[in-house]
């Protein structure tokens, strides 16, 4: 081991052993950090946990077409002319065909309903719907029969309202009965409720209305093909995209907003915390300038007065980012939390507090303790000798 | 015709002055000094004659404005800072006066610091600390910190502490101020011993006439200048 190295783990050692006699003040430091970590790992738990929400519900191998030239289901409208000439055309369109040659696909509508003072979307859709979607499993009961006021439940929804199978909900103007749950992987499919697309569009006034056409794919390459024959019809703006960039460019808009607010609030702290951890650590330099200068008087470098210090930050730091770590764990991971989604109902999601965002949260946490810990670390290299030669150890 | 030695501590035409509130204070208006290798020199003087930037310049702590300052064969007065950090390390001890041992660290950690700078193994380290502690009468005392020990018994921690590296200089502040008569006298009888049997050259300021009378000779500093010299009988 050099001198410089046993200098140093010296230095560090005085400084950590030395804490006790800071305790109060230090655990302050630490615990700034541990806040900031925790609320920037909440911001990117609630981010992270609704992007996983959304890219769980879109396959690349389903293709949703929408007209009136908008790009979300609400909006869109896609007049019976447009699905009968879709229907009509012959050829290879991308789009899987059933054995009697019709393409696979389901027409739905998405009526926003109250239950329980809280909007859901309730999605009207044709026999196909649940079928054309990936990793779409009925977890309890069966699946609503045509023409029926029947709704199946996806299981969030279900477990956060009650909902059981055999029972009666008014939606709208008319009474409904669940007659089984879903389970979509816990994607944001499972914040819906789903029916017959005619009992919906006849319980809410729609007939006729057609918002988006769902279409499986022959495969993912293949929705260039459905792009390219849907150019062909002229009677509307039409727009296909595969369900996951559709869900994907939600998420994406709806996740960099939390972002967007979480970061600034955490930076903003962090840069309290770190106004913190100066204080802290100057008080450190401060409660041990006679056994810097005393060894610095005995030959040790600069260095070792600069690494004592700052290590010290560092170690303090840590510890924060692992209280906020484990606090931000224990609190927020699984966490339900819900918002306000496409169609303007709510859609449930749960905070997943990732390894990423641990690393994240982390990092800014040891960031707090790295630049607050320096600019003391150099006070210490320059602290006059003479200090110790006259100062009462 | 025999050459007379050159001196070990040689200060020649030393100045030195610090700025106090915008003016410049003189401390030292060329100072000379010589201190041949193995003597006891014992620094008095009222407060502010200059007696703490003496022992800070030949700690290497401090530098002259002008002048020369020799130690041995080394030109204090032109070397960096670093350097002065390096040449302070493996030629001087420092024995402070407030003792200024690591509270957190044993009597053995706290003696081994100055050995933590030379390429030593952990066994010859541990070696050399017993073997000054034993010096200086505190054998057994190695896992004690300083807190459960006497003032007497600290400066002796400390004087291990610098002379554990074998320095050929000791720097002494005031080493006694801090301790009763009797303790004052162990240490003080330490030192001696250090200079006699072990040939240490010893520079030790203080305000204590008894202290003094343990030296080789004594010099009077005031208002920057020394005034008078006795050498003990």
């Amino acid at each position: 081991m050099s001198t410089h190295t046993r200098q140093a783990l010296v230095m560090i050692r005085t400084n950590l052993s030395s804490l006790p006699r800071r305790s109060a003040i230090s655990a302050s430091m630490a615990l700034s950090v541990a806040l900031v970590v925790c609320v920037l790992a909440g911001f990117l738990s609630m981010a992270k946990g609704f992007e996983t929400a959304l890219s769980g519900a879109g396959s690349p191998a389903v293709a949703v077409v929408l007209g009136g030239g908008t790009n979300q289901e609400t909006g869109s409208d896609i007049p019976a002319t447009v699905i009968r000439t879709l229907d009509a055309m012959t050829g290879d369109l991308g789009v899987a065909r059933d054995a009697g040659g019709k393409l696979v696909s389901s027409r739905e509508i998405v009526a926003p309903v109250d239950l329980s003072q809280r909007t859901m979307a309730l999605r009207g859709m044709d026999a196909a719907g649940p079928s054309i979607r990936d990793g779409i499993t009925i977890s309890a009961g069966r699946i609503f029969t045509p023409g029926a006021r029947e709704i199946v439940a996806g299981n969030r929804l279900a477990e956060e309202f009650g909902l059981q199978v055999g029972d009666t909900v008014r939606l709208g103007a008319v009474d409904w009965t669940v007659v089984g749950h879903f389970s979509a992987h816990g994607s944001a499919f499972e914040s819906e409720l789903w029916a017959d697309l005619e009992a919906v569009r006849a319980a809410f006034d729609r007939q006729g209305q057609v918002q988006s056409l769902k279409l499986r794919l022959a495969d993912p390459a293949s929705l260039k093909r459905l792009q390219g024959a849907l150019a062909t019809i002229t009677e509307t703006p039409l727009v296909a995209v595969s369900e996951a960039d559709l869900y994907a460019a939600q998420s994406g808009r709806t996740a960099s907003l939390i972002r967007l607010f979480g970061w600034p609030v955490a930076l903003l702290m962090a840069v309290g915390a770190t106004a913190g951890a100066l204080n802290t650590m100057t008080s450190s330099v401060s409660d041990r300038t006679v056994e810097i200068a005393t060894v610095r008087a005995l030959g040790f470098s600069r260095l070792s007065a600069f690494l004592g210090t700052w290590v010290e930050a560092v170690v303090l730091a840590g510890a924060g980012v692992f209280l906020g770590l484990l606090a931000s764990w224990l609190i927020f991971n699984g966490w339900q939390a819900s918002t306000i989604g496409a169609n303007n109902a709510r859609m449930a999601f749960q905070l997943a507090v990732t390894p990423d965002v641990l690393l994240t949260a982390g990092l800014l946490g040891l960031a707090i303790g790295i630049l607050g810990g320096a600019l003391p670390a150099l006070a210490a290299t320059r602290l006059p000798l003479t200090a110790a030669l006259r100062a009462r150890g | 015709m025999t050459q007379t030695p050159a001196p070990y501590i040689a200060l020649s035409g030393v100045r030195k002055a610090y700025r106090i509130g915008g003016e410049m204070m003189p401390i030292f208006a060329g100072l000379d000094l010589a201190i041949p290798r193995g003597d006891f020199v014992a620094v008095m003087g009222p407060s502010g004659s200059g007696k703490s930037t003496l022992l800070n310049m030949l700690a290497g702590i401090d530098r002259p404005d002008a002048g020369t300052l020799s130690i041995g064969t080394s030109r204090l007065d032109q070397m960096g800072e670093a350097a002065r950090s390096a040449w302070r390390a493996h030629n001087m001890g420092i024995v402070f006066q407030f003792y200024n041992l690591l509270p957190m660290l044993t009597a053995a950690e706290n003696v081994e610091l100055p050995l933590l700078l030379k390429p030593l193994s952990r066994k010859e380290r541990r070696m050399r600390v017993e073997k000054v502690l034993d010096l200086v009468g505190l054998s057994g005392r190695e896992k004690q910190y300083p807190a459960m020990m006497s003032g007497g018994q600290q400066q002796r921690i400390g004087i291990a502490r610098a002379i554990v590296s074998d320095p050929g200089l000791l720097l002494c502040d005031e080493p006694t101020g801090d301790l009763d008569r009797k303790s004052a006298d162990e240490v003080l009888d330490m030192l001696r011993f250090l200079n006699r049997e072990l040939e240490k050259t010893i520079v030790m300021v203080t305000h204590d006439p008894q202290a003094a009378l343990y030296a080789r000779r004594t010099l009077h500093l005031d208002k920057g200048d020394f005034v008078e010299e006795k050498r003990a009988a």
